[in-house]
Parts: C-alpha cells; structure tokens; sequence
C-alpha cells in the first residue's frame, strides 16, 4: 500500500481496459481523482462510465489495470476500498420487504457501521424523507427512490461517493437540493465522482470534467480550463446593410456564419469562462466595417458552454466527421 | 480546495482505519438479521402456509388412509410418515428462502448494496445460509410438534434428528442461493421445487418404504438422493430407516460439500449478477 499522504489521488485508475465479449467497454484507462474535488465524468451513452464506476466499486472484478482507492487495491484489499467507496448506482433500486427506515438501518450494517437510530432519523429529514420514512420503498415515487439510493450510499460515511447520474428522472427543486448537498458534502471532506447527461450539473459543481467516450478517456481538466482550451467566444454582429464574409476573413474568427444577409455571427477560441479574448475579434470587425463604410447596428456576444465543448471532443473522435471551419 | 484536501485525506484515513478493524462477520450478523426480518414479515406466507398444507398430510394420509395400515417399515404409519413430512418442509422452506430471496434482490435491483458492500463470499452464504436453516428448523420443528401433537413417537434420537435437519437444510439454502444466482426469471426458481424437490422428495420414501418397491424400482429409487435424507432424519426420528445411517450421513454431506462449492463458484464468477 502507497502511504495516503504521498500520493495526489484518493482514487486511481491504470490502464484499466474491460471487454464484454469483442465490444471493449473501457481501453487502457489512466485517471486520476484529487482528494476533495469533484469530478465529473463526462460521456454519452455507452461511453464507459458506468463501467468504470463498477470496476472501482466492486461490482465488476474482471478487468486488466489497476485500481486504488486510497492507495488500497480495489482486488486485493476489497474489504478496506468498498468501505471506503459509496455507490448511487444509475438504476433505480428497492427492497420491497422494508420501508426506508428500515432500508437505511440494514444499509449501514453492511458496511460494519452499527446503525445509529439518531443518523437515520436526521437523514431522512435531510433528503425530505422523512414523512415516507415508514412507507414501503416499493411504494416511493422515482424521485424518492433516488433520493433513499443517495441516503443509503451515505449511511457508512464513505470517503469516495460516485453519483452514477443522480438527477435523471428528478425533478429541478430535487436536482437543486441536491448539487446544494453535494457541495456539503465535499466540504465535509467526502471526494465525488460525477456522471451526469445534464451538462449544467457538471459545470454547476465539477472542479474537474474527464470526457470519455468509447471506453477511452479523451481529456481531463478543470473546468475552466477546458472551457479555456476548447472553448469559443462569440460575437453575433447586426449590420447597416448585407456584408459578404470573405469581407472578415482575416479578423482572426475561427468561423464566420451568415445567419441572415446583414447578420452574421463570428467564432473565436480560447477563451476563459469572462470571456476575454473576443475583444481583439470585435475591434477588428468594427475596424473592417469602417474600411468598408458600413454600419455597426447591434452587437450579442457569449461565450461556449460545457455543453457545446462537449459536443465538439466528442464529434472530433467520430470517425468521418471532419469540423467545418470557415 | 486545500481545506477540502485536508478534510478528504482525513476522511480517506479515518475509514481505512475502521475498515482494518473490521473482519466483515458483523456485516454478516447484519445481512443474516435482514434474511430473518424478511420471513418473519410475511410469517404467513412463509412459515404458516407449509405448516397448514403439512398438517393437511397428516390429516389425510397419517389419520384417515393411515388407520388402514398396520405399520409401515416396522413402524406405526404415523410414526413412519412423520420424519419425511418433517424432511420435506426443511429442504422446501430451505431452499425457497434463500432463492427467493435473493433472486428477488436481483429483480429490485437491491443485490448492487449487498455486492458493493465489504461482504466476501463467504459471508454472504454464510447470512443467506444461516437465515435459511432458521427458517427451515422452525418450520420442521413446528411439523414435528404437531406430528407429536398427532400421537407420533419421534424421540428415539433427537440430537441424531436435528443433526440431519441441519446438514440437509445447509444444503439446500446454499442450493436455493446457487439456483439464485444464475436464474434470469422467475420461472427459473420455481423449476426447483416444483420439478426437482417436490417430486425427488415423494418418491424418496417420505409416504412409504422402498422396501416395498418391486425390483428394478426399489433399485433405482438408491439412486436418489433424497432418500437418504429422509431416512436420516427417520432413523433419528425412530430408530428405524431404509439405508444405513452411514450412508444417510455420507450422502447428506456429499450434498452439502456439492451445493457449497456451486454457490461460492457462481458468487465468484459474478455471472449473471456482477455484469
């Protein structure tokens, strides 16, 4: 075991690759997770993210690499790194013998903490479960379900919590309620990994965003930083009158769109989360409509979102699909 | 984030800590009261039913067609019929416990806690097992007090009696969690007592002697295994039995040491419960 205080990860994945049968769910995986950040785990369906939790949970034991949590290695200490490890696992679950009360008090026991009746009790409350406490679980709604999942993946005090898309299906009050109890909880020292479709979620509460797609990690980052690298301002200028596009060229705009004959809107990249970079792109614009004696009506800038640099990581490792640049 | 750091590597160290600590039996001790919490709620279903349905046979075959009989294997009938009837609830109740039970984690989708839970093996067999002999003992014991109840003299070897119950009800937990494990449907479950033990159980010698089988079916009827079960308990029962207690003894066990290597080989793989 690597002493916890010499190594920067509380969790680490080395070339961990998992097939099933000729379809590789992750390839060659090298990830690193800070102790006390968030990480967000970014990836559409069937990327291996789900996979990889598994693999560092427990639940899946074969596959090639190396995982440690802790420093502990995830097969050879399974006793130290599941207890270290809380699961929100992406699918609904239950047990339809007991109410969530109950759920709760066998959950903890589990992970060899004895139940302690005060704790539950508290965290029903917190997770606004408290009026179903005595209600089967079979009975709860979707979002209850979760919410229970989330409570009992908290029950033993875990070090590492991996929220396996923990907001689908629930509701705008319960996903904010949530990202506020994430935020609590890294306080409280517990590290997250994330995944999630909603792509505000991860820009919400993520330190660090590691895309993945076809099993294989494409980049990890922080936030701003990706966003930084791979993401675009943009300027949407209104003219006095129809500008061809060639007219900009040179103004420096990764991609110049007409979107009407006197409106177009220009790309630029490399810009942090304020935005600053677009600036030398507009001077430029209004230095050219000067040369050219047309009138500036109105201007709408932005910025990229997670989102739209998403997409883009993701449509760059799609075979055949080449960016269009102006 | 350097306070965040700070509170995560002692987070990180003070549940290494506890987790060194532990041995895992009482997460064990924790699942086992689970399993026994889970019958005891639908007592009705699960310990009331067999009862009703075994004193049924005792009604039926041991008062009404038993007067009949002058004996049967040297015993009275109601005496004879009383260890099997008590046999057959042991290895049904056994084995339904632990199979239903678990499959039933597996449709709620409630296994991923107890697989991602610091729990080997080892443990989860021995809490699914040791649930299920409860279950499988009270029931039987309940069957034999009213088998008592009745007028059955069943005293002969009671240490020798429970001894048996306790090696095939082991047996046939571990069976149930094993059938558990590579089920995919419902249908898959309850193929076993429907189709294996019901049927291996009534031509095991629970209603007669295979001693009255004609040649070659009282052959054939040693080549089931539940015969000798059923006369393990009888022999403990009454003194009396089919087949040598030795042989009763060595197959129980050989059943037991069979059904323990299946549910540990199948919990390892993970097939049809890990991916």
């Amino acid at each position: 075991m690597v002493s916890l205080m010499e190594c920067d990860s509380v969790l680490r994945f080395e070339g961990v690759s998992k097939s099933y049968g000729s379809l590789a769910a992750l390839s060659e995986v090298d990830l690193s997770v800070e102790p006390g950040e968030i990480l967000a785990l970014l990836g559409p369906n069937g990327a291996g993210k789900t996979t990889l939790i598994g693999c560092a949970s427990g639940l899946i034991q074969d596959f090639r690499g190396r995982i440690s949590v802790g420093g502990y290695d995830v097969r050879r200490r399974p006793r130290i790194t599941r207890r270290l490890i809380g699961l929100v696992s992406q699918e609904l679950n239950f047990d339809g013998f007991f109410n969530a009360r109950q759920a709760l008090f066998y959950q903890s026991g589990y992970y060899g903490v004895r139940p302690d009746r005060q704790r539950i009790e508290q965290m029903l409350r917190d997770f606004s479960l408290y009026e179903k406490a005595d209600t089967n679980t079979r009975q709860l709604s979707g979002g209850m379900k979760r919410r229970l999942m989330i409570c009992k993946a908290l029950m033993h005090d875990p070090a590492v919590l991996f929220l396996d898309e923990p907001t689908a299906g629930v509701d705008v009050e319960l996903r904010e309620e949530l990202w506020r109890y994430v935020l609590k909880l890294r306080e409280q020292g517990v590290t997250i990994v994330l995944t999630t479709h909603y792509l505000e979620e991860a820009e919400q509460l993520a330190d660090r965003v590691a895309v993945i797609h076809r099993g294989r990690i494409l980049r990890v980052q922080p936030r701003e930083r990706l966003l930084a690298d791979l993401g675009r301002s943009w300027a949407k200028v209104s003219f006095s009158r129809p500008v061809p596009v060639e007219e900009f060229q040179n103004a420096g705009a990764h991609r110049i769109q007409t979107l009407e004959p006197s409106v177009l809107r220009f790309e630029m990249d490399g810009v942090d989360e304020e935005g600053h970079g677009s600036g030398s792109l507009l001077s430029t614009v209004v230095r050219r409509c000067g040369d050219l004696g047309v009138s500036v009506l109105e201007v709408e800038t932005g910025r990229s979102s997670l989102e739209e640099v998403f997409r883009e990581l993701i449509r760059e490792t799609e075979p055949g699909k080449e960016k269009v640049e102006a | 984030m350097n306070a965040y750091r700070k509170a995560a590597l002692k987070r990180v160290a003070q549940a290494a800590e506890e987790a060194e600590r532990s041995s895992g039996w009482y997460n064990c001790w924790i699942l086992f009261r689970r399993e026994i919490k889970r019958f005891m709620i639908i007592l009705g279903q699960s310990v009331l039913s067999p009862v009703v349905t075994t004193t049924l046979y005792f009604l039926v075959f041991g008062y009404s067609l038993g007067s009949q009989l002058r004996e049967m294997g040297g015993l009275s009938y109601m005496d004879f019929l009383a260890p099997g009837l008590v046999m057959m609830a042991v290895i049904n109740n056994s084995f339904i416990n632990s199979s239903f039970s678990f499959y039933l984690t597996k449709v709620h989708g409630s296994v991923v806690d107890i697989l991602v839970a610091p729990l080997s093996n080892l443990q989860i067999m021995a809490a699914y097992a040791a649930a299920s002999l409860v279950r499988g003992l009270l029931t039987g014991g309940i069957i034999w007090l009213i088998a008592a109840l009745f007028g059955a003299q069943t005293l002969y070897d009671p240490g020798l009696a429970i001894g048996v119950m306790v090696l095939v009800s082991l047996a046939f937990s571990l069976f149930g969690l094993a059938t558990a494990v590579v089920s995919k449907e419902f249908e898959h479950v309850n193929f076993i007592p429907s189709f294996v033990i019901l049927p291996f159980t009534f031509l095991g010698g629970v209603f007669y002697s295979v001693k009255l089988l004609p040649e070659p079916w009282a052959e054939v009827a040693l080549y089931n295994p539940f015969l000798y079960m059923v006369n393990g308990i009888r022999y403990g029962m009454t003194g009396a039995s089919d087949v040598s207690l030795a042989s009763s003894l060595l197959v129980s066990g050989a059943f037991f040491l069979i059904a323990f290597a299946t549910a540990w080989a199948l919990l390892a793989s993970g097939k049809n419960l890990r991916d």
